[in-house]
């Protein structure tokens, strides 16, 4: 039976694919985007994170630690928290458990047009469970959707592609070496994978976040449009960045430096892939 | 907004015309001469008429706002202080929380009810008790002509022409015009406050003001434009004189307004009106009317569409209530079919009937907690779980007996002018406080998640895993988890009502099917029947604030969830596990109302996929059984950032329980529960 980590399993995800859906977030990325905002999805080891409204200050779980030097998720402090604010982030699911966990909601997400999507981190992390557990969520009726960075060996990418209905895929930064710079990867893989997927004949979406003077400068949104042009995508959606980004990363015990000006304006030029017959939507 | 609006919507924003209002009553509280009470409530609404000033603005087609800040209560001290000492007496002993028959008034004018009391008070000798009432029912009537008469010298003097024309037809006659039955419902509505009823209930607004919208509409006299416009003013007005009105805290004061569902013919009502005034309610953010919309299976999306902006708004409602549910409930219940079809909600959420009913559904509450906590106290008695269950139902249902027996005796002052307002007084000569065809009363349901996750957590921990020994606990319990903190985490860890557990979720199908049997058969003084509800009203504080600690983890004084709701101190899967749960119960038989409530981070609305995916959420709530839901969009950081600067946050609106009202005008102890129900959701 394979296994997976999950950090977070969000019920009524809204911009997560059509209709209302459930989204799992795997724990785990290669990537390391500059703007994530979702810092819990980076490791793939099951951490201790606190979370940070209702905090006393009481100091019971600094007392009982015993690995001030480094977090090795012990959870001692946990249950001494009164409030109960300290929690495992992460959360071991074979694909059995996640199925029956799912499954549980399967007629709600059924009835409003919904299904599961896979997130993460990056999902595809988790090809061989994913290629297990998408045909058993579709044997019982449930629409199966990932949201991916793209960035994956070739036989993952295509272990997953060739069960799921339908995917959200990342194209961030299109400049080679911007993209190194601001997503910590080659985007290479992501650009090969991007053509499988166009002849893959699965239903597609492009995604797009919106980093003010990364993503969204004319000639970065300008190439995306060139690449998702005649795709066969059925459009874009635009990301903007999300000024609570940095929000999470205290959590996690990291600290959230952003390379670029958080405060300006994002450019949402929906314009601009209108010319070229792309429908685009800021969400 | 059309500039006339704008500067009727800018009057109310600036609160300065409260400045306006009398310092002292102008009132020579003469009245009190007047021995039976019908008459002397009469005489006190002609005396308060006598006393208002008529108050118009040369922009208000409608208007009307009140001068009088206090009316005098209708018994003198020495009296209230017998009654109190001989009788049980509820939320100040005046007739309100009801819904008023306003298509009939509408239908015949007032002359139409005059004619009526004229015929039958014939029937009566001098000074007998109908003739007193009926005579009582003809001064009130009078008295709504002085005030109208009032109003239309004031807006002949400012050349408000077509309200001083109004005013020469309405109210004695049935209006000619949309504009004309919005004059007369604002007079009517203003007469019932000054007439010192409480929680005046708008009603099916849809159903009753209609005609005169759809002649007006058909004819050409009046366009969609201009009958929103006419309505958005009569909403305004409903605020002017909110802050005056009695209730728990400012904003509960029971002014809803029901849209849609099935007609008394068994159609479907919702039509252009009900989007009118979906639309007026959008645009002007206002407290009132707050509103409801009935629905069902065949409920258009887009109907959940247009009330879903709505709640985009903030403004804590609307709430829905499941015709398909509640209709069926209220026939069991004994409510005659056209009667049950024609439903709408009290002040809050409580299903009663317009003009044929006094219900009383919110007498009092069960607080499912107590009732769990007496049986732990014993808790090493029970050598299983279905022992110590066993001992719960008995607690519930002994309890029940006692909610019953305090209702007996009750006091309810005459309230001649309600009556008018009611289908049948007239005709029976009788006062509304005396009742009316359905005598019904109804009992909260506090704190269900509490109890059912406090049961789970003694199920899981001290009997299945046997983790720790009833005696353990019950020290944790008295301590206040005060050096049980492993133990607490483990309570906190258990299972929870609300995460589609059948483990957690079945206790609270046994507890609220306990709840319906405890009060089935049971009849009360005035001939009606016990109702059992879900919702909490202000017990989900008032209850807990004295409560121990409880097995689920919630500490001593912390506060229950409000309504029928899972319980504040854990995360939840999320909305569908929600809904999941929470429509397992057998909510036809614990119908007196009470919603579900859902809380929203407002950034879910930031564009229009969001608003669409929460309207099909709704749907699917309906769809799957739910009764009533209620659902907020709420940011915690804005909240927290009212209470330190409440002066930027002046039009902050919040739903309480079953209202909305002005987050800065809460008790601290309100505005931090609706505070700690954010903290998981970000």
């Amino acid at each position: 039976m394979k296994q997976a980590i999950v950090f977070s399993i969000e019920e009524f995800s809204v911009y997560d694919g059509p209709g209302i859906r459930t989204t799992v977030f795997f724990k785990g990325c290669p990537m390391r985007c500059n703007w994530c905002h979702n810092p819990e999805g980076l490791s793939q080891k099951i951490q201790v994170v606190k979370a940070p409204n209702g905090c006393l200050h009481c100091g019971a779980c600094e007392k009982i630690c015993a690995h001030k030097d480094g977090c090795v998720a012990c959870g001692n402090c946990i249950s001494v928290c009164p409030r109960g604010l300290i929690r495992y982030s992460g959360v071991a699911y074979t694909t059995k458990e996640l199925f029956e966990k799912l499954k549980k909601n399967s007629d709600y997400l059924k009835q409003a047009g919904g299904g599961v999507t896979f997130s993460g981190g990056e999902c595809l992390l988790y090809a061989d469970f994913l290629h297990e557990l998408i045909p058993m969520l579709k044997e019982i009726g449930v629409h199966t959707a990932i949201q991916t960075s793209g960035y994956a060996s070739e036989a993952d990418f295509m272990k997953v592609i060739s069960v799921v209905d339908y995917v959200m895929f990342d194209l961030k930064v299109m400049d080679r070496e911007k993209a190194i710079e601001y997503t910590g990867r080659s985007n290479e893989p992501i650009l090969r994978n991007f053509e499988l997927l166009k002849k893959s004949g699965v239903k597609f979406m492009a995604r797009t976040p919106l980093i003010p003077g990364v993503t969204d400068t004319e000639e970065n949104l300008t190439a995306i449009a060139e690449k998702v042009k005649n795709s066969g995508a059925l459009g874009i959606e635009l990301l903007p960045y999300n000024k609570m980004s940095g929000s999470k990363y205290t959590m996690v015990g990291m600290e959230y430096h952003p390379k670029f000006d958080e405060k300006s304006e994002v450019n949402a030029n929906v314009e601009l892939f209108r010319r070229y017959g792309i429908q685009a939507k800021i969400m | 907004m059309e500039e006339r609006l704008q500067k009727i919507y800018d009057r109310f924003q600036k609160r300065e015309y409260r400045n306006l209002r009398q310092k002292e009553s102008a009132m020579p509280c003469k009245f009190y001469e007047e021995k039976d009470l019908a008459i002397r409530s009469a005489r006190r609404l002609m005396e308060a008429v006598e006393a208002e000033k008529a108050m118009l603005f040369a922009e208000d087609k409608i208007g009307m706002m009140r001068t009088l800040q206090k009316l005098p209560p209708l018994l003198t001290e020495k009296e209230a202080e017998e009654v109190r000492a001989k009788y049980f007496i509820f939320d100040g002993a005046q007739v309100g929380n009801i819904s008023s028959d306003y298509a009939s008034a509408l239908q015949g004018g007032l002359e139409g009810k005059l004619k009526e009391i004229e015929k039958e008070i014939k029937k009566y000798k001098t000074g007998s008790k109908e003739y007193n009432e009926l005579y009582a029912m003809n001064l009130t009537i009078d008295a709504v002509y002085a005030l109208a008469e009032k109003y239309k010298k004031e807006a002949e003097k400012l050349g408000i022409k077509e309200l001083a024309c109004a005013l020469e037809h309405v109210p004695a006659h049935s209006p000619k015009s949309y504009y004309e039955a919005l004059v007369m419902m604002r007079l009517l509505n203003f007469s019932l406050w000054l007439n010192a009823n409480k929680h005046n209930t708008i009603g099916r607004f849809d159903v009753y003001m209609y005609p005169y919208f759809q002649a007006d509409i058909a004819s050409g006299k009046l366009t969609r434009e201009e009958a929103l416009e006419l309505t958005s003013e009569f909403f305004i007005d409903l605020n002017f004189d909110a802050d005056l009105y009695p209730g728990v805290q400012q904003g509960d004061n029971g002014q809803s307004m029901v849209l849609g569902g099935m007609g008394t013919d068994g159609k479907e009502v919702f039509n252009e009106l009900s989007k009118v005034c979906l639309e007026a309610s959008l645009q002007l953010n206002l407290i009132d009317p707050k509103i409801n919309i009935r629905v069902g299976k065949n409920t258009s999306y887009d109907t959940y569409y247009l009330g879903t902006l709505l709640t985009k708004k903030g403004l804590g409602f609307p709430q829905y209530s499941n015709d398909d549910v509640v209709i069926p409930a209220l026939m069991e219940m004994g409510y005659e079919e056209e009667d049950a079809r024609n439903y709408v909600v009290a002040a809050c959420w409580e299903f009663i009937i317009p003009g044929v009913a006094y219900d009383i559904p919110n007498i009092d509450a069960l607080s499912y907690p107590n009732v769990m906590l007496t049986a732990a106290e014993k808790l090493e008695a029970f050598d299983t779980f279905p022992a110590l269950m066993a001992e719960v139902k008995k607690n519930l249902t002994a309890t029940c007996k006692q909610l019953i027996a305090s209702t007996k005796n009750i006091f309810v002052e005459p309230s001649p002018f309600q009556s008018v307002m009611m289908t049948n007084c007239i005709k029976e000569a009788k006062d509304i406080a005396d009742g009316s065809k359905y005598n019904n009363y109804g009992f909260h349901g506090a704190g269900l998640s509490t109890a059912a996750d406090s049961l789970a957590a003694i199920k899981k921990l001290v009997y299945d895993e046997k983790k720790y020994t009833a005696e353990e606990l019950k020290a944790a319990l008295k301590a206040n988890f005060k050096g049980y903190e492993k133990l607490h985490a483990d309570c906190l860890a258990a299972p929870k009502m609300g995460n589609n557990d059948d483990y957690v979720d079945s206790i609270a199908v046994e507890l609220t099917d306990c709840f319906a049997d405890g009060l089935k058969g049971e009849k009360n003084e005035r001939g009606g029947i016990f109702r059992a509800g879900t919702g909490s009203a202000m017990y989900y504080i008032w209850l807990s604030e004295h409560l121990g600690a409880t097995p689920d983890g919630r500490y001593a004084g912390e506060p229950f969830s409000a309504n029928y709701s899972p319980s504040l101190n854990v995360k939840f899967d999320g909305v569908l596990s929600v809904i999941h749960s929470f429509t397992k119960p057998n909510l036809g038989r614990i119908c007196n109302g009470g919603p579900l409530t859902l809380e929203f981070h407002d950034t879910l609305f930031r564009n229009d996929e969001g608003t669409q995916k929460v309207a099909q959420l709704v749907k699917l709530f309906v769809e799957n059984g739910g009764h009533q839901m209620q659902l907020n969009a709420i940011n915690r950081d804005t909240l927290l950032d009212a209470q330190k600067h409440p002066e930027d946050h002046k039009n902050l609106i919040v739903r309480v329980w079953g209202w909305s009202g002005y987050f800065n005008e809460l008790d601290v102890v309100y505005q931090n529960h609706i505070i700690k129900r954010l903290e998981f959701l970000s």
